[in-house]
């Protein structure tokens, strides 16, 4: 379904996202966790096709995003870490112009939007402007929107930021139904517990680079660490100067921790 | 809810998976989405800012009746002279208009395609590039064209007036004005995806050469043409030399020759002669040149975004930011360690605003071009001769610029200042700093700062005009306080009347009481401009007129040295008031707002 293929992301002469290979298949949720500046925000934007790998290719169900972006991104559904609406439309316009701009036909949308309004509880403000909305309400149709056309990838920067804990119940349940009906999520948090939680495999990644990839059990394996919460796993994988599961192993196999 | 697991329905519904849409589809889609906000708008401030709305609909009818009015005087004037000059001063206009039509189009879309939020959203959606920049450029050619609208039509409908123009100059002046915009406006466009697509390295350098460029062949066209031909003006050898100048402005290839070519044939045009109907077939020959252009341009335009907006965008999101110096500006240190310890945060707050003013390219770029005209102006009010009573007049006309000007930014950059720091506020609230110092630090940053470029342009302009020391006196203290007041009435109504809600600078400014504040500030400029040269200027009649002509009663002692001292300790007075007053409430409400 994600195909990173040794993509690179460069700012100048910094490297943001160094050789990213990484495949993601149908129906899996992956966490992607780094300490700030990690590059995992280069990744989502270059896995969205708001930036192009400078090197390498990303793909999603096949598709190239620089050289497919459109066809690619009728199978995306992205929730940015900032949600951006249109102030002066109301939550139902904005849902329908998200439905429109997928080419879904009226009667699919119409059933969809309802479906949606109903499922983040969107009901009581739906038909406000957007200029009145809270941070969380402006989020739960952010997630309504990236979910009407029912995407097979669903991409998520920071999901959980400004949902009260009911939303988050809501945003948790619906990403387990909806992995388990063939969606792939592709998320990138801070919130460790929600990684540890839900997610299938993790990914930290430190300065551009992918340190670990697997689960969280093939984690604690690796780092000889194996009653320790993802917590302390994360911290002693992105400490400053902290080096690589793997490499770390070799070079001190016996080292207690 | 139950069981900890919240009623979700978000089954997927088996449908028409998402499809691709047609060119004309998403063109009706964001023709839709700019429809609804449209309306949106228009019903929410007929709602929530009547005032402002009729505020602005009222000035807008006075200002083009103004225009009007003046174009009509000047065209009786011209109906005398050459023919040609109708078509000099027409080829000049509109090929100025054309330069600054590709620059101001060029730079709203270079934020609004690669800065904006929304082009983030819909770069994320499965729509065309070439869709995006069209549904971008409409909004950029909307902000850059609308004053084109506000000051052309006035003068073309003054020249068919004057001119006798049939209905069909009239009913085609405005396709005429609407096709010529696009092609200016496109041509910034694509100027813009050039730029940023395939030279983004060069991109900033190449648009402020561009736009230096620019400055300099205009004021060296305007110089050359003022200061031309020694003090003899609006004879024929000054007018010969005048066209010659401008010759460069009638070339048939540019736009604007077939605009001002095509209005001239409308404007003879009819349906009553074979003349008159020839004229109208030249008119719809140049309008249909105009469209044939424009559609071009529009498809290049297309063409040039489908292959450099995606990779353009992505380029400038990718670049390098320059690390800042971490040593702070001479400057910064020596305002924030002089002076005494209890002013210490006072003056820290100060130096903050001045590091945000400098890091802000869109306001001091505003300020300096801005001022930047007006001395290019003040420079060139020499080159014509005035008597002692007008030179006094255009003092104090210069005086006023320089008032309403000032009033602008403090309006636009000022009066938000407050707001946007309540947004802030949990960093200076937890500071041990009184409220008091930090509304009178943003009064302080505005005065202080306003000061000099003010005083030193109206000294410009009174020098250039060769005033005596005792008016450039009267004009210093006149802009002294205007500098005092209008920073007064923005920081205080910005506190009277905070917006914490809102983020934009721009849209805070556009609020009532952003609208207040300039509608006081101009009120304010007024008064302080009309007391002080009513008193120097009934001075300056009866000294040249004599005796027999002075005035009489009240009037013959405004007119004396001690009718001008008075009006200046009026005007003292105006911008004490201005000051305090406005303060007074702000500093009260602020210090009573509660802040979350």
């Amino acid at each position: 379904m994600i195909e990173f293929d040794h993509a690179w992301r460069t700012y100048g002469a910094k490297t943001a996202v160094a050789d990213l290979s990484l495949s993601i298949p149908r129906g899996e949720l992956f966490a992607l966790l780094g300490p700030n500046g990690a590059g995992k925000t280069t990744t989502i934007r270059m896995l969205v096709g708001l930036l192009r790998p400078s090197r390498g290719a990303v793909r999603v169900c096949g598709r190239d995003l620089v050289r497919q972006t459109r066809e690619a991104h009728l199978h995306i559904g992205y929730v940015p870490d900032e949600p951006c609406l249109y102030d002066k439309l109301t939550g139902r316009e904005f849902l329908w112009f998200i439905a429109d701009m997928f080419g879904l036909p009226r009667h699919v949308s119409q059933r969809r939007i309802e479906r949606e309004i109903e499922t983040f509880e969107l009901g009581e403000f739906a038909d406000d402007l957007a200029e009145s909305y809270s941070l969380g309400m402006k989020q739960r149709l952010v997630f309504a929107a990236a979910l009407l056309h029912d995407p097979d990838v669903l991409v998520l920067d920071e999901p959980m930021v400004g949902l009260d804990p009911r939303s988050v119940r809501i945003v948790k349940d619906l990403l387990e139904d909806r992995t388990r009906e063939g969606m792939t999520v592709f998320m990138s948090t801070h919130t460790l517990a929600l990684a540890e939680e839900m997610a299938d495999r993790v990914g930290i990644m430190v300065r551009g680079q992918l340190r670990f990839l697997g689960t969280v059990g093939e984690l604690r394996k690796q780092m000889s660490l194996e009653s320790t919460s993802l917590e302390q796993l994360y911290l002693e994988l992105t400490a400053p100067g902290a080096a690589g599961p793997r490499r770390r192993r070799q070079e001190t196999p016996d080292s207690p921790h | 809810m139950s069981g900890g697991r919240a009623s979700v329905s978000g089954i997927r519904i088996p449908g028409d998976p998402p499809r691709l849409l047609t060119v004309e589809q998403e063109a009706g889609r964001l023709l839709l989405l700019r429809t609804l906000s449209a309306w949106s708008t228009l019903r929410s401030m007929l709602a929530g800012a009547r005032l402002r709305l009729g505020l602005v609909v009222v000035l807008s009818l006075l200002f083009w009746g103004s225009l009007y009015g003046l174009f009509t005087e000047a065209f009786t004037f011209l109906e005398s002279m050459h023919a040609d000059v109708i078509s000099l001063l027409f080829n000049a206009f509109f090929s100025s208009l054309m330069v600054m039509l590709v620059f101001s189009t060029g730079i709203l879309l270079y934020s609004g395609l690669y800065g904006s939020a929304e082009a983030r959203l819909l770069l994320t959606l499965p729509v065309r590039p070439e869709a995006i920049f069209s549904h971008k450029f409409q909004e950029a050619v909307w902000f850059s064209s609308w004053g084109f609208v506000l000051l052309g039509s006035p003068m073309l409908v003054a020249y068919g007036r004057v001119h006798g123009g049939a209905w069909t100059y009239y009913a085609l002046m405005l396709p005429f004005m609407i096709s010529f915009v696009v092609i200016p406006a496109t041509l910034g466009g694509m100027l813009c995806l050039f730029l940023v697509g395939w030279i983004p390295k060069l991109r900033l350098h190449a648009l402020s050469i561009g736009l230096l460029a620019s400055s300099l062949i205009a004021a060296w066209v305007a110089w050359s043409v003022l200061a031309a031909g020694g003090s003899e003006r609006l004879n024929a050898a000054w007018f010969e030399q005048t066209f010659g100048r401008l010759a460069v402005t009638e070339q048939r290839v540019l736009p604007s020759w077939w605009l001002s070519s095509g209005l001239i044939e409308s404007s003879r045009s009819g349906l009553a002669s074979p003349d008159e109907r020839s004229s109208l077939a030249e008119a719809c020959k140049f309008l249909a040149l105009l469209i044939a252009n424009g559609l071009l341009l529009q498809m290049l335009a297309g063409w040039l975004a489908r292959a450099t907006y995606r990779v353009g965008y992505s380029h400038l999101a990718c670049e390098a930011t320059p690390r800042r110096q971490k040593r702070s500006g001479r400057f910064d240190s020596l305002l924030s360690d002089v002076g005494s310890r209890a002013s210490r945060p006072l003056r820290l707050l100060i130096v903050k605003d001045l590091r945000l003013f400098r890091r802000d390219v869109s306001q001091w770029s505003q300020f300096v071009i801005f001022f930047g005209l007006l001395a290019l102006y003040f420079f060139n009010v020499r080159s014509f001769d005035y008597n002692n009573t007008y030179k006094s007049m255009i003092g104090f006309l210069n005086l006023a610029v320089v008032g309403l000007i000032l009033s602008t930014f403090t309006t636009r950059f000022v009066y938000p200042m407050i707001s946007l720091e309540g947004r802030r506020f949990w960093i200076l609230g937890l500071l041990p700093v009184h409220r008091d110092q930090i509304v009178w630090s943003k009064f302080l940053f505005a005065f202080l700062g306003s000061l000099l470029p003010c005083c030193g342009l109206v000294w410009l302009s009174d020098t250039m005009l060769g005033l005596g020391t005792p008016l450039v006196v009267v004009h210093e203290i006149c802009c002294v306080m205007l500098c005092m007041g209008l920073s007064g009435i923005a920081v205080g109504l910005g506190a009277r009347m905070p917006d914490l809600r809102e983020s934009s600078p721009s849209k805070i400014a556009a609020g009532f009481g952003g609208t207040l504040s300039l509608v006081i500030s101009s009120l304010f400029i007024m008064t302080v401009v009309i007391v002080a040269a009513l008193p120097t200027h009934l001075y300056l009649a009866t000294r040249s007129l004599g005796p027999d002509a002075a005035a009489r009663g009240l009037f013959t002692w405004l007119g004396s040295p001690g009718g001008i001292t008075a009006s200046v300790a009026v005007v003292v007075a105006l911008g004490l008031t201005a000051t305090i007053l406005p303060m007074f409430l702000g500093l009260r409400a602020f210090r009573r707002m509660e802040l979350a």
